[in-house]
């Protein structure tokens, strides 16, 4: 989601961002309710296929093709255990189902900047502040935690390739430890940065 | 400069960091300079609201951190040395628009003045990048640009330039120490840098070891580095 984004002037990309998602979220359930049958799964890609053309990325195709390279491994999966339990026409079914939802949902990040869908968010969860939810800080809250997996992922880099500098193994123990302390760490000076940022 | 310190101390777990702190800082950039662990850091984030006294009085523009910490988070801002640690936001314009979204300013106005300050800190061309794939000189610009944006009377700078290159850590300055009507205080080990500023003031184990003109300061640090 973080690198996802996509900058364009696309149908989708002038969509608001609470209406594309409301649209987006029935076409997933919508893919997601269809039966099991050889039908379905022509219908599932079928609808992936007329998302990605009709939203306007440029290079809707191509971006479709990216989208499925990246959950090749989803797919592999889904449909090795599906076979292997099911038989054909509901492994290839239901495989479609799963990764027409996942390209379709991956759709409103690639034409959705962050900050809009938390605004949509906030927005979206204002009816619940009466209940004491603070919806601003419940949209923070989700993009920090965003944000941090970039970071985590590259503490887990900087610590194995000083374990490699120093000729480590591979060692879980090893690498949980000082990542834990890194993290926590960070967890501290992103705790300041919000401060000086003026966050409460 | 509106700061103001009578017998400031801070205790952090069993440790005195600052101890008996009084000082009048009224020059419009002032440097802090000291040995690792005298107490700098602490200082800067006790300006900057993080961590709070344990005695004495504090004023910094007319606030007291203690009871006024909203007000006066609005009107600072602070830099880390760190940039990593300082980005919230995915891509560039937005991590630069975070910092004006407790202001409550309509979209065009956050628009028009992220887009002036992207301009003003050479970042305009990069607005969409992923912030994270930035490099260390470019994230500590967005950093200072996420900070300029909210148009800060003080700005509280903790070596900012630690991790820079020669020709970043050259850019950063000249951008801290630009007259855009704030206020600077820069912690700093950069002598030429602390150089440049009207004041500067010398801590060492906790306390205010001297205060004055920042050539006077910098021989009598020298001077202790020698010992």
């Amino acid at each position: 989601m973080l690198s996802l984004y996509r900058p364009g002037e696309g149908r989708l990309h002038r969509m608001p961002a609470g209406p594309k998602t409301l649209l987006l979220l029935v076409l997933v359930l919508g893919v997601s309710l269809l039966p099991s049958a050889w039908w379905a799964a022509a219908a599932a890609a079928t609808l992936s296929i007329l998302a990605y053309v009709l939203a306007g990325l440029g290079g809707g195709m191509h971006e479709l093709g990216r989208q499925l390279l990246a959950i090749r491994w989803v797919i592999v999966i889904t449909a090795a255990s599906q076979l292997i339990f099911l038989g054909p026409e509901q492994a290839v079914a239901n495989t479609a189902r799963v990764a027409a939802a996942i390209v379709l949902a991956a759709l409103l990040v690639l034409t959705t900047r962050v900050s809009a869908l938390l605004d949509a968010i906030e927005r979206g969860l204002g009816p619940l502040a009466r209940f004491g939810l603070d919806p601003g800080r419940a949209a923070l809250l989700l993009t920090v935690t965003l944000n941090t997996i970039p970071v985590l992922a590259g503490l887990a880099r900087d610590i194995r390739d000083a374990q490699r500098a120093r000729g480590g193994r591979a060692d879980l123990r090893a690498f949980t430890v000082p990542f834990l302390v890194m993290a926590l760490k960070h967890a501290d000076e992103l705790g300041d940065a919000l401060a000086a940022r003026g966050v409460r | 400069m509106s700061i103001r310190l009578d017998d400031v101390c801070v205790r952090l777990g069993d440790v005195d960091v600052l101890r008996d702190v009084s000082l009048r800082l009224d020059g419009r950039t002032v440097a802090v300079v000291g040995e690792n662990g005298s107490g700098k850091s602490t200082f800067a984030r006790l300006l900057g609201g993080l961590v709070a006294r344990t005695a004495g009085e504090l004023s910094i523009l007319g606030l007291d951190p203690a009871r006024q910490a909203a007000e006066l988070r609005h009107r600072i801002a602070l830099v880390f040395s760190n940039p990593d640690a300082q980005i919230i936001m995915p891509t560039v314009a937005e991590d630069v628009a975070f910092s004006l979204r407790s202001n409550r300013l309509r979209s065009i106005e956050v628009r028009q003045r992220v887009t002036a300050e992207l301009d003003r800190f050479g970042l305009a061309a990069l607005a969409d990048r992923s912030s994270h794939d930035l490099s260390g000189g470019q994230k500590q610009l967005l950093a200072l640009c996420g900070a300029f944006v909210r148009r800060p009377e003080l700005v509280i700078a903790d070596e900012p330039t630690a991790y820079l290159d020669a020709r970043n850590a050259r850019r950063v300055a000249d951008h801290l120490f630009e007259d855009g009507g704030h206020r600077l205080v820069l912690v700093t080990h950069d002598l030429a840098l602390a150089e440049r500023c009207d004041q500067a003031v010398l801590f060492a184990e906790g306390r205010v070891a001297a205060v004055g003109a920042p050539d006077a300061i910098i021989a009598e640090y020298e001077t202790i580095l020698r010992c």
